[in-house]
C-alpha cells in the first residue's frame, strides 16, 4: 500500500471533487481538487480574491450546494437547472458521501459540522444573533445538542481560555468590535471539537496578539489529533506551521512548497515617539508631508461614543454623549503624508477615524477639517446600496469620466455591470474604496483596508494611497498589517491597548 | 422571579378587572403598575409607550361610543351630527379604563421582564424549540435594524448624498422620499442577505435541536412556590372572570 494511500485509509476527511458549478453559470468554480486531511494536520490553502477558497469551504462544510434538510446523508432523484451542481465524494471520519448532478444528497447539517466545521470569512454570519453574553454565543451548539450545564460551563470557559476571551464572557454580543466577533465565532465553532476546523481568513482583523493565540491554538488542536484546514489570501503564520500547503487557482489545487518562514511582523521601520497627550506611540520615516498644511487636526480629543440607543450620526446633527474611548488624543495629518493607526482590537481606531470623518462628535478637544474628507468604513456592506458597481460608484456624481477613470484605476470595468453583492470580499472592498475615491477627498481616512484584499488588491491599494498623499492629499488608514504599514506609510500611530474598548460599533476596529 | 410567573399574574389581573368593570379597580391597577415601572426606573418608558398606544385608542372609543350617540338621553352637546351624551361618555371612559388596563400591564410587564431571561424560560419549556429563538429574533429586530440603518446613514452621510445634484433639485419631499427609498432598500436587502447567511450556520450549530432535552447556559431560577402561584394565576384568569360573570348574570 502506497504511502498516500494509506493516509488517505486514516484520513479525517478525503474529498475528491471532479466539479463544482454554480446554477446558473456556465463555467466551473471548482474542479479535479483532492484534499487528504490527516489526523493531527494543519493544511494551508492559499489563493488569490476569487480563486474559490470560500466556495471550496463551503462544500467541504456541506453547505454547497444548499443541503435539503433531512437525517442521515441519503442520495434522492431531485433536478433543477438553477441548482449547483456538485461532482464528489466526501468521506468524513470514515463515512462515504457522493454527489452527482441530478442528485440531491440530503445532510443532517449539525452532523456534518460535528465532524467538519466551517468558520465563514464573515465571521458574524456565525453568530446566532439570539444571544445576549458572548458565553451564551459560545454555548449555543451546546445547548441544541443539550449538554448539561454544568458541562456547558466548563468547556466553555476552556475555549474561552485557549482564545483569550475570558474577559469577555459576560460582554453584550452585540458591543463586540470585528476582531473579537471572529475570536468568539471561532470558540462557538471549537466548543463543539468537531475533527476537522475549516477556518475561511481566521486571522483577519485580528490584532498581533489575537493572531499569535489564534495559530497557538490551531497548533495545539493539531497536537491533541484533530485537524485544521487554514484559507488564506495570504502566506501568514499559519501557513508557515502547516503541513501541507496548496495553492487554489483557476478552480484547482497545486502542491506548494513549504512555506517561506514568515517572521512575526516587525514594526515599522523609525524611532518609537511616544505621545506624552495619548500614551499613543508614533513610529516615522522620511515625510514629503512634514511642511506641508494640515488637512485634518485633532486637539486635545476625547473621543467615543454614548449610550449606543442615543447615539445618532452628527455630520448633521453633533452630539456628545457618552464615556470616552480615547483621550487626550492630539493628530495632526499634513498634505502629502500617510499615517497608519495601528493598535489592538476593540482599542478605538474606528472610533478615531469616525470622529475624523465628522460622524461622531468629539467628547472633549476639538477637531479641525480643510477639505473633502472620505472614509472607507471596516464593514464594506455599509457602504454599498445600489444594484451595480457602476450605479455605485456613480451615485451622486455628476461625472461620469470620473466614475469610469475610477473604476479603470481599480481595476473594477470588467464587473461594472455586477450587482456589488454577487462580488468576492476583495473586490466588495475595491468597489467600497471606489466610491471614496470618486469623491475625490483630500483627506482619504480607512478603517482596516487591507482585510479581505489579496497581494494584487493590496498593490492596488498601496499604489491609491500614494497617489492620494502624492497629489496633495493625506491618508490616515487604521490596520492590523504591519507590514502594509510599514510599506505605506510616512508614520505610525500605535494606540495602547488594552485599556480602551470601542463599545458602541459592531463593526469597530 | 420567573419570567412565566410574571406573565400568568399578569393574565390574571387583565381577566379579572376587565370582567369586574369597575373604574376604581382599573385605576387602581394601572397606578399600581406605573408605581412598578418607577420602582424600576422606567416610569417614562411605560409612560410615553402606554400613552402612545391608548391615545389613538381613547380617540377611536370616544368616536365610536360618545362624539355620535343616538341612544343616550342626556344630551350634552349636539350639532348637526355630532350628539355628545352622558351616557356614551360613561361606555367610552369604561372601555377605554379596560383598555389602559391591559396596555399598561403589558407595558410594565415588558420592561419587568428581561427578555433574554423570557427567551432562556421558553427554550427550557416544553415547547418547540423554534419558539425562543423565534422570539429572541423578533425582539432583537428593532435594535438590530436600528444599528443596521445608522451605518447605512453614516455611509451615505459620508457620501454626501444631500449634496449630490439629483437631491438638489428635489423638492422637499421629494428629498425625504429619497432619504426614506435610499435607506430602506440596503435596509432590506442586508437583511435578507444577513438572515440567508446564518441560516445554514444555524443550522450546522444545530438549530432547531432534535435533542430530547434542550439546555441553556443562562440559568432561570424558578422555585415551587412560583410554581403554585403560576398555575393558580393561569387557572384563576379563566375561572375568576368567569365567576364574576355568572355573579353579574345572577
Amino acid at each position: 500500500m502506497s504511502a498516500g494511500a494509506e493516509r488517505a485509509t486514516a484520513a479525517l476527511l478525503d474529498a475528491r471533487i471532479d466539479s463544482f458549478r454554480f446554477g446558473g453559470h456556465a463555467g466551473e468554480t471548482l474542479r479535479g481538487i483532492r484534499l487528504v486531511v490527516a489526523p493531527g494536520t494543519l493544511t494551508a490553502i492559499v489563493g488569490a480574491s476569487g480563486s474559490g477558497k470560500t466556495t471550496l469551504a463551503r462544500v467541504l462544510a456541506g453547505m454547497l450546494p444548499p443541503p435539503s434538510p433531512g437525517g442521515a446523508p441519503v442520495a434522492g432523484a431531485d433536478d433543477d437547472p438553477d441548482d449547483d451542481v456538485l461532482e464528489a465524494v466526501l468521506e468524513l471520519c470514515g463515512r462515504r458521501v457522493a454527489f452527482a448532478p441530478g442528485h440531491r444528497v440530503r445532510i443532517d447539517p449539525a452532523g456534518w459540522a460535528g465532524r467538519v466545521g466551517l468558520l465563514p470569512q464573515e465571521a458574524r454570519h456565525f453568530l446566532s444573533g439570539a444571544r445576549e453574553t458572548v458565553a451564551e454565543e459560545i454555548a449555543f451548539a451546546l445547548e441544541n445538542q443539550g449538554v448539561p450545564r454544568p458541562r456547558m460551563r466548563e468547556r466553555v470557559r476552556a475555549v474561552a481560555v485557549d482564545l483569550g476571551l475570558e474577559g469577555l464572557l459576560d460582554r453584550d454580543v452585540e458591543r463586540l468590535s470585528g476582531g473579537q466577533e471572529r475570536l468568539v465565532a471561532l470558540a462557538a465553532l471549537a466548543v463543539v471539537d468537531p475533527a476537522v476546523l475549516v477556518l475561511d481568513e481566521p486571522l483577519a482583523g485580528l490584532d498581533a496578539e489575537a493572531r499569535g493565540r489564534v495559530v497557538a491554538w490551531a497548533a495545539d488542536r493539531c497536537a491533541r489529533g484533530r485537524s485544521v484546514v487554514h484559507l488564506t489570501r495570504r502566506e501568514d503564520e499559519m501557513t508557515v506551521r502547516a503541513d501541507d500547503v496548496r495553492i487554489l487557482a483557476g478552480g484547482g489545487l497545486a502542491r506548494s512548497s513549504p512555506a517561506r518562514a514568515a517572521e512575526p511582523c516587525p514594526p515599522a521601520a523609525g524611532g518609537v515617539v511616544p505621545s506624552a497627550a495619548t500614551g499613543a506611540s508614533a513610529s516615522h520615516r522620511p515625510s514629503t508631508g512634514g511642511s506641508a498644511r494640515g488637512l485634518l487636526a485633532l486637539s486635545g480629543a476625547s473621543l467615543g461614543y454614548g449610550d449606543p440607543g442615543r447615539a445618532r450620526r452628527v455630520l448633521r446633527r453633533p452630539r456628545r454623549t457618552g464615556q470616552p474611548v480615547l483621550t487626550g488624543v492630539d493628530l495632526t495629518l499634513h498634505a502629502g503624508e500617510t499615517v497608519a493607526l495601528l493598535g489592538p482590537n476593540g482599542v478605538g481606531k474606528t472610533t478615531l477615524l469616525k470622529t475624523a470623518a465628522g460622524l461622531l462628535e468629539p467628547l472633549a478637544g476639538t477637531v479641525r477639517r480643510t477639505g473633502r474628507i472620505g472614509l472607507l468604513l471596516q464593514d464594506s456592506g455599509d457602504q454599498l446600496f445600489e444594484r451595480t458597481v457602476r450605479r455605485e460608484v456613480g451615485f451622486g456624481v455628476d461625472a461620469p469620466r470620473a466614475v469610469s477613470h475610477v473604476l479603470d484605476g481599480l481595476g473594477l470595468s470588467d464587473v461594472a455591470a455586477e450587482h456589488p453583492y454577487e462580488l468576492p470580499g476583495s473586490v466588495r472592498r475595491l468597489v467600497a474604496l471606489a466610491t471614496v475615491l470618486v469623491k475625490d477627498p483630500d483627506v482619504l481616512l480607512c478603517d482596516e483596508p487591507t482585510v479581505a484584499l489579496d497581494d494584487a488588491g493590496l498593490d492596488l491599494l498601496r499604489g491609491v494611497l500614494a497617489q492620494r498623499a502624492g497629489t496633495g492629499g493625506a491618508v490616515l488608514f487604521s490596520t492590523h498589517d504591519e507590514d502594509f504599514a510599514a510599506a505605506a506609510a510616512d508614520r505610525v500611530i500605535r494606540l495602547p491597548g488594552p485599556g480602551g474598548r470601542d463599545p458602541h460599533d459592531a463593526a469597530a476596529a | 422571579m420567573h419570567p412565566f410567573t410574571v406573565l400568568a399574574v399578569a393574565a390574571l389581573v387583565v381577566t379579572s378587572t376587565t370582567a369586574l368593570a369597575a373604574w376604581p379597580v382599573s385605576l387602581s391597577v394601572v397606578l399600581v403598575c406605573l408605581g412598578v415601572a418607577a420602582t424600576r426606573g422606567r416610569l417614562a418608558a411605560v409612560a410615553a409607550a402606554s400613552t402612545a398606544i391608548l391615545v389613538p385608542v381613547w380617540c377611536s372609543q370616544l368616536m365610536i361610543h360618545a362624539l355620535f350617540d343616538r341612544a343616550g338621553t342626556h344630551v350634552l352637546l349636539e350639532a348637526g351630527w355630532l350628539r355628545l351624551t352622558s351616557e356614551g361618555l360613561t361606555v367610552a371612559a369604561q372601555l377605554g379604563l379596560r383598555l389602559a388596563v391591559l396596555v399598561v400591564v403589558g407595558a410594565t410587564v415588558a420592561v419587568a421582564v428581561d427578555r433574554h431571561r423570557l427567551v432562556a424560560a421558553i427554550d427550557l419549556a416544553p415547547v418547540p424549540p423554534q419558539a425562543g429563538y423565534l422570539l429572541a429574533a423578533t425582539l432583537a429586530l428593532v435594535p438590530r435594524l436600528q444599528r443596521r440603518r445608522r451605518a447605512i446613514a453614516d455611509a451615505q452621510a459620508l457620501r454626501l448624498l444631500d449634496a449630490a445634484p439629483e437631491a438638489r433639485r428635489a423638492g422637499p419631499l421629494r428629498r425625504a422620499w429619497r432619504a426614506v427609498r435610499l435607506q430602506a432598500v440596503p435596509l432590506v436587502l442586508s437583511s435578507v442577505q444577513d438572515a440567508a447567511e446564518r441560516a445554514p450556520h444555524l443550522a450546522a450549530r444545530g438549530f432547531p435541536s432534535t435533542a430530547d432535552r434542550r439546555t441553556r447556559l443562562r440559568d432561570v431560577p424558578d422555585s415551587r412556590l412560583q410554581r403554585l402561584v403560576r398555575r393558580a394565576a393561569a387557572v384563576g384568569a379563566v375561572v375568576v372572570p368567569a365567576l364574576i360573570l355568572i355573579g353579574g348574570a345572577g
